[in-house]
């Protein structure tokens, strides 16, 4: 290799490496949304809305929607007496890298249709946002959290968007992104030194962070070498 | 081997009716680092901290196949200020590695770790942003024991390794890892550079040049989208 070997982080200034963006994500066949009453009601329903429409290992349906709407579409899905997808199984992210968009993806169940459906949301890079269904799931609270602490997506109306896999002071972004270095952004020894100072106290009590190191009675290091030493201090 | 064998002056007397029976002497005669090291070495209470599969090890060495207890560590203290040795068993997350460094804090002297498995020893397969690569930057280690994850054989003969390390040991001397500054509590133990030399040779995969240059900056001001 001739080029010079490069820092992770001129990846970050420079932007994603160039790719067949054109390419679809998702893969599986395509489908027939005769197959499926949930897709064939989204399509009569919200025609302009619905992008894509493939089928997945066998009998999973994946709708691409449009995100501006989907919260709208959500909603009907759960409410609508022909769809009550009533469980919220999975909501998460997903980057293909190479500059195409973050997707957002609601994994849901219909305890009394039995029907399983996969709505998929493509964001584009440069606004990562998407209303939160914490209102109609309360499942999607901790998975949105998820999603953000992860990808980075912000779910606008979620209650309490803060990091929860990750620390709260974390900063070197958000690790699942494709064009987030595999060991992080800082040296290890920084990142040692963040881990340990973190506020502790906040989610511990006083007395369960207590030592019992009191310092006036342990010895100092200077009283140790002096006694080391054979000395009296 | 019992007490009678090992101490001086346990021959038969003209006494009888000593402690350990006809014939044995009334009195026993020892050094106060013996009888210490004897002590500490044969009560060494585990502070299990298992993370990972590790810890299924730890609990199968405690359960009555394996029977930590016959060499003296009586049971798991789960609760760090009554117990000796720390068992680091199992992937310590950065985000955990506060808890690992407060418990360490909060066992009383004198005390002894163990570095179970690979990742704890070294962050194993787990080279990554997440992963704390070796406790041994946060606390002082004395035993690591090698595997993924060790056999229960492996996590005995580690303690016995502190059982050995314990009776060579002295009151007259202050050991390393005896002597604690309460005010380096929940500090690193090691120095950058040292953390950057235990990490192995990859160090981070953004910076080579470890030490020097952008990433400092970088830490000091990250763009706005690295904060979002």
């Amino acid at each position: 290799m001739t080029e010079e070997k490069k820092s992770g982080l001129d990846a970050i200034d420079e932007g994603p490496t160039a790719s067949d963006a054109a390419t679809p994500t998702g893969g599986g066949t395509a489908g027939d949304p005769a197959d499926h009453a949930s897709v064939q009601g989204l399509m009569a329903q919200f025609s302009d809305a619905v992008m894509r429409h493939r089928v997945n290992a066998g009998d999973q349906h994946v709708v691409w929607i449009d995100a501006a709407r989907s919260h709208e579409m959500l909603t009907w899905l759960r409410d609508d007496p022909d769809q009550l997808y009533d469980m919220m199984s999975d909501v998460t992210g997903l980057d293909y890298g190479g500059g195409r968009p973050v997707e957002v993806v609601y994994q849901m169940y219909s305890t009394t249709h039995k029907h399983i459906l996969r709505l998929r949301c493509e964001l584009p890079l440069d606004a990562l946002e998407i209303d939160s269904v914490c209102d109609l799931w309360k499942s999607a609270n901790w998975l949105e959290r998820e999603v953000y602490d992860l990808f980075g997506v912000t779910f606008k109306g979620h209650p309490d968007l803060r990091r929860i896999l990750m620390p709260d002071d974390y900063a070197e972004g958000h690790p699942l992104r494709k064009d987030f270095p595999l060991r992080g952004r800082f040296s290890r020894a920084e990142q040692t030194r963040r881990a340990l100072n973190q506020e502790v106290e906040r989610y511990y009590l006083a007395e369960d962070l207590d030592t019992g190191l009191v310092p006036q009675e342990a010895p100092t290091a200077e009283v140790r070498r002096a006694e080391d030493a054979g000395g009296d201090l | 081997m019992g007490l009678k064998d090992v101490l001086p002056g346990s021959g038969p007397s003209a006494t009888s009716g000593g402690i350990f029976g006809a014939g044995s002497p009334t009195f026993l005669t020892s050094k106060v680092d013996w009888i210490i090291n004897w002590g500490r070495r044969n009560s060494l209470w585990p502070m299990p901290f298992g993370t990972a599969c590790c810890a299924i090890e730890m609990m199968a060495s405690a359960a009555s196949n394996y029977d930590l207890a016959r060499f003296g560590m009586e049971r798991m203290s789960f609760s760090p200020r009554q117990a000796d040795v720390l068992i680091c068993a199992g992937r310590v997350p950065y985000k955990l590695a506060p808890v690992l460094r407060r418990i360490w804090d909060q066992m009383p002297q004198p005390k002894w770790c163990i570095s179970m498995g690979a990742c704890a020893s070294s962050g194993g397969v787990f080279d990554v942003y997440s992963m704390v690569q070796g406790i041994d930057t946060i606390i002082p280690v004395d035993v690591y024991i090698p595997g993924c994850p060790p056999r229960p054989e492996g996590l005995i003969y580690g303690l016995m390794m502190i059982q050995e390390k314990i009776r060579q040991e002295s009151l007259t001397k202050h050991f390393e890892h005896r002597a604690e500054d309460p005010a380096l509590v929940a500090l690193p133990r090691a120095s950058d550079l040292e953390v950057v030399g235990l990490t192995g040779p990859f160090g981070n995969s953004t910076q080579q040049e470890q030490l020097t240059g952008g990433v400092a900056v970088r830490a000091e001001s990250p763009s706005d989208d690295l904060l979002s």
